[in-house]
């Protein structure tokens, strides 16, 4: 512990790779054995990605649709495995649930909050306890007794929001998801994430909003199908991606 | 076995979403579970009582079918919702870690609470017919834990298959149909053909409804030869299931 205590994050020569299955049914599985055909295609999600992050940091992750930036995510959250290097990873990372997923759109918000927070690993005991904390930061007293079948996209994220980051994560995962919310919840989270940062949590934010990671990251990876193309300061590795990404444009 | 503990409250938690969200737009809400079996004994009862008509029976035709069929419901809707459990919770397998056999067990523990809540109907019929029992009728809990333990392990092997390919589900479809008439469910094992009664040893589901019926309507106590094959293959199917499970647990994220 004592050499790895300021690492949050240790990415070991990680590669992943994919068996994609081309047939999902029996239907398409069988004439593909008689015929020869290939059941299982494999490709290389991501390819030997090697980096260390402090605690502390904020990395953002950019890279082209299909890079392999939510597979990497995915590792890091520890749902998938590498299949060359190793993953390692001190504290509790918290992911930053995509809409929907941890949320039941016929339960109310009240029973989505406690739902949603044991899901990322609170107790019932720590959830009616920030209870209301989470309420007030998403701001939705309103609604909070309301199916969140009827809450906007936005109301949503601000509760999925509000309740990711009161779970006390040592490391948060933030995916896209912030592109849905206006302008001040937008400004709010970024205060919080602030206040994450100067508390030594780590962040890793992917997004394709690239302004948004150049202000707000210390270090940026870019990836491309799979590969690290450029690891560094946020400025740098910014222009970096645009620029190649102008090339391949023009 | 950390599950119970470690993970208990988000059990607690997955299985409140099932039953909740199940019922919460319907105008009957919880009422479904307990009017849906009984309809379906008093159209199974009309059926077979009168058209078909067993007979010989030492109790009314309508209790012992549902002594019968409230376990065998259970049986069948667990082990076809499990299936599709991490399917449906897809979202949830690609972002976040827990043992992914909590979505199968949630997904049994809802459908208990929906038996014990059906079951309400076969205590009326008991105090109706002026059905007695007697001091057997504890068996019941050892039968159901039978009944579990072979419910679980055959769902975590369905669900995990069923990642990979979909047609798990259409294919089992078929089977439980077909498995349910080679169970003594709706007509007593007395009826079957004597020389294909074997089918029923083999058959833990076969030894699970007899049982029911031997402690509760006959008041006596299980063939427990039977009874002791049904547990052995019972938990030989959790042994199985729970290492098939967790031998691909690994892979559900990449695949669904």
């Amino acid at each position: 512990m004592s050499s790895s205590s300021n690492i949050s994050i240790q990415i070991n020569h990680v590669s992943k790779l994919f068996h994609k299955q081309n047939q999902r049914t029996f239907k398409e599985l069988i004439p593909a054995l008689f015929g020869g055909q290939k059941v299982v295609e494999s490709f290389w999600a991501l390819k030997d990605i090697n980096l260390e992050i402090k605690k502390g940091k904020t990395i953002g992750v950019i890279g082209p649709n299909g890079s392999g930036k939510s597979t990497l995510l995915k590792l890091i959250a520890g749902v998938s495995q590498p299949t060359k290097g190793k993953i390692i990873t001190h504290g509790k990372v918290a992911p930053l649930i995509e809409l929907g997923a941890g949320f039941h759109p016929e339960l109310t918000g009240r029973e989505n909050v406690f739902l949603n927070g044991i899901i990322l690993g609170m107790s019932r005991a720590e959830v009616t306890e920030k209870f209301k904390k989470i309420v007030d930061f998403a701001e939705i007293w309103d609604f909070i007794d309301q199916p969140v079948k009827h809450y906007s996209s936005g109301m949503y994220l601000r509760l999925a929001f509000a309740v990711a980051v009161h779970t006390q994560p040592e490391i948060l995962l933030v995916d896209e998801i912030l592109a849905v919310g206006d302008v001040s919840f937008q400004a709010k989270c970024f205060k919080k994430m602030d206040e994450f940062k100067n508390n030594g949590i780590t962040i890793i934010y992917v997004s394709h909003a690239i302004e948004s990671v150049r202000g707000f990251c210390d270090k940026v990876l870019y990836i491309d199908q799979g590969k690290m193309m450029d690891y560094g300061e946020s400025g740098k590795v910014v222009e970096k991606y645009l620029e190649e990404m102008n090339v391949i444009s023009k | 076995m950390t599950i119970f503990t470690k993970y208990k409250e988000l059990l607690v938690e997955l299985t409140k979403r099932e039953i909740k969200a199940r019922y919460k737009q319907s105008v009957l809400g919880y009422a479904w579970v307990i009017l849906n079996p009984f309809f379906q004994m008093l159209v199974m009862a009309f059926v077979f009582s009168k058209i078909l008509r067993i007979t010989n029976l030492s109790v009314p035709y309508a209790l012992f079918l549902y002594v019968g069929l409230l376990p065998w419901n259970l049986f069948a809707t667990s082990v076809t919702s499990s299936m599709n459990s991490l399917v449906a919770n897809s979202s949830l397998l690609t972002k976040i870690y827990f043992p992914r056999e909590v979505f199968v067990l949630s997904t049994i523990a809802a459908k208990i609470v929906d038996f014990l809540l059906a079951s309400i109907i076969l205590v009326i019929f008991f105090i109706f017919f002026h059905q007695s029992v007697t001091a057997n009728i504890w068996w019941v809990l050892p039968i159901f834990m039978i009944q579990q333990l072979f419910t679980y392990g055959l769902s975590l092997i369905l669900a995990a298959f069923n990642l990979f390919y979909r047609d798990i589900q259409y294919l089992f479809g078929l089977i439980i149909l077909t498995w349910m008439y080679l169970t003594p469910v709706i007509y007593p094992t007395e009826m079957f053909p004597e020389r294909y009664r074997w089918i029923f040893k083999l058959n833990p589901m076969a030894v699970i409804i007899n049982a029911y019926r031997q402690v509760l309507l006959s008041g006596g106590t299980p063939n427990l030869t039977s009874l002791g094959i049904a547990l052995g293959l019972s938990i030989g199917m959790v042994a199985i299931g729970y290492k098939i499970f967790k031998r691909l647990e690994g892979m559900f994220a990449d695949v669904v």
